[in-house]
């Protein structure tokens, strides 16, 4: 009884100081590569094209450093590096939407053979964003310090589609949503306590990604 | 003692008075976003033409201003003139086998040697939003360009307008002007990116391509 009232405890103290997230991952794999993938490179892209909403570039940074942390074999070409070196290919107005695109844009001469120098084999196209959905409390501060207490949530959704580059299709897909309380009692000082949303829906992503470009996961 | 004392006090009030006009003068101003970027250079095959380009005083120094509506609002001042013309640059020596900027405007009857046209841009308009403005979190800017293809001897060939766009969310720690210089960056390479992949396919120009026994992707063969 003592065990399970200590557990219980420790679970929400540990819950409380970093905000609780709950997070789900679906994937849909059509074609893995058997033994990684090798000395090619892979680049992770946001989409831009959306009005309302942007495909976080520290979410797409965030990502690419989960693949290269647990598997540095791995080569994520970055990508500003990417969408310079391809200028104007893969900007929001021109970027391909379909795989199929590929085909009209290694047509150009120049294009093909940059992309033979990065030795790119998959593109990872990366769309959603992380949204903050409600709030609630209020807060009073004043010279001797805040009180109240604040409450707000978070809602993350990304989809991952995953491109082959050498067969111009689309080999996978993951989508993943994560959402969060985040909390900031302030008795004097205000202590935040943030739910780390975006943090978990990169690690859902990057672990599945890792599942497919490497050889050792 | 005492009048140097009041002495004292009274230079301590207009130095107050001073610094507190200072500070609600620079509050009152407009909001200033000189733009500011990199512009990577096109990877296509560059037309073999020599084009001449001129830059106009309306274009090369190009500013929006957008004075408030309310007393909430501030004023802003968008210019955009330097990194239009590193832009513009860095694209049309790219899609161009050679460029040519000229030293004054084209002159109609006059010939300018050495070159198989001249384009001259325009900024037409230019509007923006702030999250203030629309309670959405991104920055957007439009921009309108109206452009000019002249012969050597300016007369015109082609007239026609171009559209861009860009955005950039809101983000932590990034005040207004950074957003509003991020979106504007944008903007401008979408402008680039639209120019590059659709100069060929404007009928009067592709017209101008045969004229110049220039076959390119787009156009007629």
């Amino acid at each position: 009884m003592k065990y399970a009232l200590l557990t219980i405890l420790t679970l929400t103290t540990a819950c409380l100081l970093s905000g609780c997230v709950t997070s789900t991952v679906d994937e849909m794999i059509y074609n893995e590569p058997v033994e990684g993938i090798g000395e090619s490179s892979v680049v992770i892209l946001g989409r831009r094209h959306s009005s309302n909403y942007e495909t976080e570039p520290d979410f797409v940074l965030c990502v690419g450093e989960h693949i290269t942390s647990y598997d540095n074999s791995i080569t994520v070409i970055g990508e500003l590096e990417f969408i310079n070196a391809l200028y104007p290919w893969f900007e929001p107005r021109t970027a391909p939407l379909h795989p199929e695109g590929l085909e009209q844009l290694v047509l150009q001469e120049p294009v093909a053979r940059k992309i033979a120098d990065l030795k790119l084999e998959y593109i990872i196209w990366l769309d959603g964003s992380t949204e903050r959905s409600g709030g609630s409390g209020s807060m009073a501060c004043s010279l001797g310090g805040c009180f109240g207490f604040g409450t707000w949530a978070h809602d993350a959704n990304y989809e991952a589609t995953i491109w082959d580059f050498s067969d111009r299709a689309a080999v996978g897909h993951i989508s993943t949503s994560a959402s969060g309380q985040s909390y900031m009692p302030a008795v004097i000082v205000p202590i935040p306590i943030i739910a780390p949303v975006q943090g978990t829906a990169c690690d859902g992503v990057g672990d599945q990604l890792l599942e497919f470009l490497s050889s050792e996961y | 003692m005492s009048r140097s004392m009041t002495f004292a006090n009274r230079y301590q009030e207009h130095l107050c008075a001073s610094l507190l006009s200072l500070l609600l003068l620079t509050g009152c101003g407009p909001a200033t976003v000189v733009v500011e970027g990199r512009f990577p250079p096109p990877l296509i095959e560059p037309l073999p033409l020599t084009l001449g380009v001129w830059y106009g005083p309306d274009f090369a120094q190009h500013e929006f201003f957008d004075e408030s509506k309310t007393r909430g609002q501030s004023s802003w001042v968008v210019k955009t003139g330097q990194a239009q013309i590193i832009m513009w640059n860095t694209l049309l020596a790219g899609v161009f086998e050679e460029v040519v900027h000229l030293k004054s405007a084209p002159i109609p009857g006059q010939n300018v040697p050495g070159v198989d046209g001249i384009l001259v841009p325009h900024v037409s308009q230019l509007q923006y939003t702030i999250p203030k403005h629309t309670q959405v979190k991104v920055y957007e800017i439009w921009m309108r360009y109206r452009f000019e293809l002249l012969t050597p001897d300016a007369q015109p060939v082609a007239e026609w307008d171009m559209s861009s766009y860009g955005k950039t969310p809101t983000a932590f720690l990034q005040s207004d002007q950074e957003a509003v210089n991020l979106a504007a960056v944008m903007a401008l390479r979408d402008a680039g990116a639209n120019f590059a992949t659709t100069f060929t396919r404007i009928a009067p120009i592709q017209a101008w391509l045969q004229a110049q026994n220039v076959h390119a992707p787009g156009s007629s063969p």
